[in-house]
């Protein structure tokens, strides 16, 4: 018991001389600094939110006993494994290690004080399955995913000039929110019509417009686990993949096109249809050019942008004009051509675009299920069974391929719900077991005596400290498809010029360049950084940012995010803006100490900041601190030391 | 103020007590490095080359710049200028480096393998496929290995760009990693305590965490903690250098910044310049915006014309303050781009042939090796592999380019792969 003598307001004045005397922390930039620093924390985001952040499908409590069957299963195997290769399995999770896991697992963000506590003094002999359960229905669990999938399909909101790409971002997450199942919202991705904002699902064929071949390249990488990509201008120098087959697979989607129009030109290899713009659209277009000066270029791109619509019409494709083998001539027509298997019956008389996609979410295309039930048992024990996980090759052949296959079959059997099929990963106990160091170029294969010990990702680092500081971090969320096409849309058929102007200026206001970041340094800015979830930020953020320093991707490669050390990182978690902000007044952390009498302190930030309990020896650290200098800096030295343990950053 | 004020006692004690706090809060040893080479950060080398970079990503069109073909349909909108070599022209959006044209060394019959983004810059970056057993060390990583540090706290790397997508050190040593610079105009950003943050304090928190990390750090020792260790013992070591002064371009005077251009490389090329004379010895500086498969006259005036500024005044500024004989400056990009001007006004991917430059240390200036064929599309003469440029670098530096180095996994590598120098446009 330590006498700390210390008022609410004498720790308050301490702390917040602390955040004032910060006004050095504008100097930190190369701009000078603002003529009155902002004091203390934005009200949007001091204030709980009034209700539910977003409606979640719910998670259905009567399966349980069903993931616990099948979760089983697979510890069976592995525990077989285990045996066989004399593997020793890592100690079982306690309650304060397993409760700090499975939020950042799925919630993306570490519990807070309330939600640990709360855990650990629950004697619920199910609180396990009921926190993994209330979890997989939260608006955290939606924003986690959406990170997630936001670096494997490349989500950026300009991708190109015309593309405003904020209602494909929406829809992503909105078929995670609603739980969609993964066939399903893949089939719909393939085979969309319409613009952008009027069926956001056709982002996913936009996104590599006026690049038809590497967009099948993307897709059976991202969706088969297989690269093809190098066949494009030769015979895969590593795979048998060939030129010509790669033109084969490519000939399904040859008719599509991404611009209102009407006559179609014949398609040269590898370009799109280009249709000719339709009247309307080149008058709006001419009429822009000539009259409206600076406005010219961007009121160009906005007409662009509405003349940007996703359609199909069968095409022929031809090889190129330089094509070398000997099995075919140079710009000869191509015949369609799957990878492997065969149109299913039901699709054989539609158009290239739906056989594709007919073939590529069926039942009997084992590699559509066996790619993202790899993908997934990775994101979850760290290492996929097949890496890397876009590369499946006869060379590179799974570590252990009857699990492999068992979990496709899972992955089948539960019609590609994604979540469930997740929420019977975290059920095993081999997943609920302390992470063990895998080094990735060791040749021995892994043999997951627990998963792998990893850095959080970038998303993960920012959401947990945002949630150190704010009480909501949920202020502002990015614009749905509604909102935008209201602003955006225009029908080219019958506006005039000055309509398509008046509709800009409305769309440069809520969403021109810089627009969104405007309305967040009002909201919930502080000290140049946002404190707002991941999910909601500008996509992508510029290089300089906390999250792109951490390795958040700039949205160009796919998964392109990177959990790298670097000294930038190390340097914005020492000296940054955002360590500085939950010592304010008003932040989570420093609310909850205060909230509590002077002797718990020490206990409430270790369970807040790692989630456990001091041992002896960090409580005898936290007093000699606490007691050695005064009580008010002693605790901020205190936070700020445990929020730069290596501890805190990685996921045991 | 960002960074320390004018040198005095003051500051050398700070960066020694801070040195010596960081070793003891850390419990660090000079940590020996993969090869058995002593840790760099207590190992400079005052002299030897140092290499800046300007590396353009997304693939540059080698017949819009250095390898134009006057008079053919592939010359598209690009007209071409004559250059201060006899008989060698330029794209026409290259005035100033026409000019110099003199001084450099240009490469028009580089020829890769791959048309693909990523594994071409990884391959420009390390002269290796990208395979998913190993990561190679990037060139600069090799050299900084090599010849060493050249300064006690400043880094050996620097990189103006991305640094995900950066191969970094590899498997060398974390100490010769890149450290990675979002935007040159912010030079290093949080490099001091906040005001309210006293000396004191600072080393009371750093020595805090480590106490407090102490079980973590035993369960899991290792490389990958290793690293960030590094990192951290890095980033205080670097908050205590006198010479962080160098990482801020706001010193230069406007009208430098003006020479060298507004543009993110311009400003980049002169931190480049500014680190390089305080001790850095490579610098990376990256320029996004190559891959034009659209409307590739839109874009591509403005951004040679940005290179152009960057790179000859890069040049002359190296050469007024007496370091172009000491430095190596490299304009390199991934690939080329399509002689045959694609549906979309653009050009697309072109790994047969393409170009790149050389100026500075040990290289032969006024020399244009190798050449493509009269539609830009094949080498026609003196084909250079990606490795043979690489080696050409690693000859310049006076890198050991032939020696093999034995990795962590046991396997034998060499700082360029199986290139070879390319002797004509070498000095020695």
């Amino acid at each position: 018991m330590i006498g700390l003598r210390r008022t609410r307001s004498s720790l308050a004045v301490a702390m917040a001389a602390v955040a004032f005397t910060g006004a050095c922390l504008a100097a930190n930039r190369a701009k000078p600094a603002r003529a009155a620093p902002r004091s203390g924390l934005p009200a949007a985001v001091t204030t709980p939110p009034t209700g539910p952040v977003m409606k979640v499908a719910a998670v259905d409590a009567g399966r349980r006993s069903r993931v616990h069957a099948e979760a089983a299963e697979i510890d069976v195997h592995l525990a077989a494994r285990w045996q066989e290769h004399a593997v020793e399995p890592s100690p079982p999770l306690d309650d304060a290690q397993f409760v700090r896991r499975i939020h950042l697992e799925l919630a993306g963000r570490i519990p807070t004080y309330e939600e640990t506590v709360a855990f650990l003094r629950d004697t619920a002999s199910d609180k396990r399955d009921q926190l993994i359960e209330r979890l997989l229905a939260s608006s955290d669990y939606v924003s986690h995913f959406y990170n997630y999938w936001a670096d494997v399909l490349r989500l950026s909101e300009r991708p190109q000039k015309n593309l405003l790409f904020e209602p494909y971002l929406a829809w992503v997450k909105d078929s995670i929110r609603t739980n969609r199942h993964y066939d399903d919202w893949v089939h719909e991705m393939l085979t969309a019509d319409g613009r952008l904002w009027e069926n956001p699902a056709v982002g996913f064929q936009l996104r590599d417009d006026g690049m038809p071949l590497p967009y099948v390249d993307n897709t059976v990488r991202v969706l088969l686990g297989t690269q093809i990509g190098c066949a494009q201008c030769h015979d895969h120098p590593f795979d048998h993949w060939t030129q010509h087959q790669f033109y084969e697979l490519a000939a399904f989607t040859a008719g599509t096109r991404t611009r209102l129009g009407g006559a179609v030109k014949s398609a040269k290899p590898g370009a799109e249809a280009k249709p000719v713009p339709p009247p309307a659209v080149r008058t709006l277009v001419k009429e822009a050019r000539d009259s409206k000066g600076k406005k010219a270029g961007a009121l160009v791109q906005f007409i662009q942008a509405n003349a940007t619509s996703v359609s199909f019409r069968d095409t022929a494709l031809k090889l190129p004009h330089d094509y070398q083998y000997d099995d075919a001539k140079p710009s000869a027509p191509v015949e369609r051509e799957l990878l492997w298997g065969k149109v299913p019956a039901g699709v054989r008389n539609a158009g290239g675009r739906e056989q594709l996609a007919g073939w590529m979410v069926s039942r009997t295309n084992r590699q559509f299920a066996r790619t993202i039930a790899n993908r997934f048992w990775k994101k979850v024990m760290g290492v996929g069974l097949v890496e890397p996980i876009d590369d499946f090759r006869e060379e590179n052949p799974a570590s252990d391929p009857e699990l492999l296959e068992h979990l496709t079959d899972l992955m089948l059997r539960l019609d590609f719900d994604l979540r469930e099929y997740v929420r019977v990963l975290v059920s095993t106990s081999a997943y609920q077991r302390r992470a063990v160091i895998h080094d990735t170029t060791d040749e021995q294969p892994f043999r997951y005596p627990g998963p792998a010990l990893r850095r959080m990702t970038a998303e993960q680092v920012w959401d947990s400290i945002v949630g150190l500081i704010a009480l909501n971090p949920w202020s502002v969320q990015r614009p749905t498809a509604v909102e935008i096409a209201n602003v955006a849309g225009v029908d080219l058929r019958t506006a005039t010029i000055d309509d398509v102007e008046q509709q800009f200026d409305r769309f440069v206001k809520e969403y021109g360049p810089g627009a969104y970041q405007r309305r967040l340094n009002k909201v919930c800015g502080y000290r140049g950084q946002w404190l707002l979830k991941a999910s909601e930020m500008p996509a992508p953020l510029p290089l300089g940012h906390f999250l792109r320093q951490f390795g958040q991707s700039d949205r160009e490669t796919i998964e392109g995010g990177r959990t790298v050390p670097t000294i930038p990182q190390t340097l914005a978690m020492f000296n940054g803006p955002i360590t500085h902000a939950m010592l304010e007044e008003g932040s989570v952390v420093y609310e909850t100490v205060m909230e509590h009498d002077a002797d718990e302190t020490i206990d409430i930030v270790f369970l807040t900041v790692l989630s456990h309990e001091p041992s002896p020896e960090d409580r005898q650290a936290a007093i000699d601190e606490l007691t050695a200098a005064d009580p008010a800096t002693g605790c901020g030295n205190l936070i700020w030391a445990l929020l730069n343990t290596r501890e805190f950053l990685f996921i045991q | 103020m960002r960074f320390s004020p004018a040198i005095s006692d003051d500051r050398l004690a700070r960066r020694t007590f801070l040195g010596k706090a960081a070793r003891a809060a850390f419990g660090l040893t000079l940590l020996e490095s993969v090869t058995g080479r002593a840790s760099a950060a207590a190992d400079t080398a005052a002299g030897g080359v140092n290499v800046i970079t300007l590396m353009m990503r997304g693939a540059m069109s080698h017949i819009d710049t250095f390898d134009p073909k006057p008079g053919r349909e592939e010359q598209g909108e690009t007209g071409s200028i004559a250059t201060k070599l006899s008989g060698i022209r330029f794209g026409e959006h290259l005035p100033r480096l026409a000019g110099l044209a003199d001084r450099l060394a240009i490469i028009r019959s580089l020829t890769t393998e791959t048309g693909a983004h990523e594994q071409g810059t990884y391959l420009m970056r390390t002269s290796y496929p990208q395979l998913n057993s190993i990561r190679h060390p990037s060139f600069g990583s090799w050299a900084v290995h090599a010849l060493g540090k050249r300064s006690g706290d400043l880094p050996g790397y620097v990189l103006v760009g991305n640094g995900n997508e950066h191969p970094g050190c590899g498997f060398l040593d974390p100490a010769v990693t890149p450290v990675p610079l979002a935007d040159p105009a912010r030079g290093l950003e949080n490099i001091t305590r906040p005001g309210y943050l006293t000396q004191a304090n600072f080393e009371r928190r750093l020595a805090l965490a480590d106490r407090i990390d102490h079980d973590f750090k035993q369960r899991y020792a290792g490389r990958q903690i290793e690293a960030y260790d590094r990192m951290y013992a890095d980033a205080v070591r670097l908050m205590g250098s006198g010479d962080l002064a160098a990482f801020d371009i706001a010193r230069e005077d406007d009208k430098t910044r003006e020479r060298y251009g507004r543009s993110r490389l311009g400003q980049g090329c002169l931190l480049a310049r500014r680190l390089v004379e305080s001790g850095v010895r490579c610098v990376e500086v990256e320029m996004r915006g190559w891959d034009m498969h659209r409307d590739l006259w839109e874009d591509l005036p403005g951004k040679v014309g940005e290179l152009d500024t960057a790179m000859a005044t890069l040049l002359e500024d190296l050469d007024a303050r007496g370091l172009l004989g000491s430095t190596l400056v490299v304009l390199a990009t991934e690939f080329g781009r399509s002689p045959k001007i694609n549906e979309n006004a653009g050009r697309d991917h072109h790994p047969a042939v393409f170009s790149a430059v050389l100026a500075g240390a040990g290289v032969k200036p006024g020399v244009v090796h190798g050449a493509s064929d009269a539609g830009g599309r094949l080498p026609d003469r003196d084909a250079v592999s990606v490795a043979d440029f690489n080696a050409t670098i690693a000859a310049a530096c006076g890198l050991p380019w032939e020696k093999e180095f034995v990795a962590p996994n046991g396997r034998p590598f060499k700082i360029a792969n199986d290139g070879k120098p390319i002797a004509a446009v070498l000095t020695g």
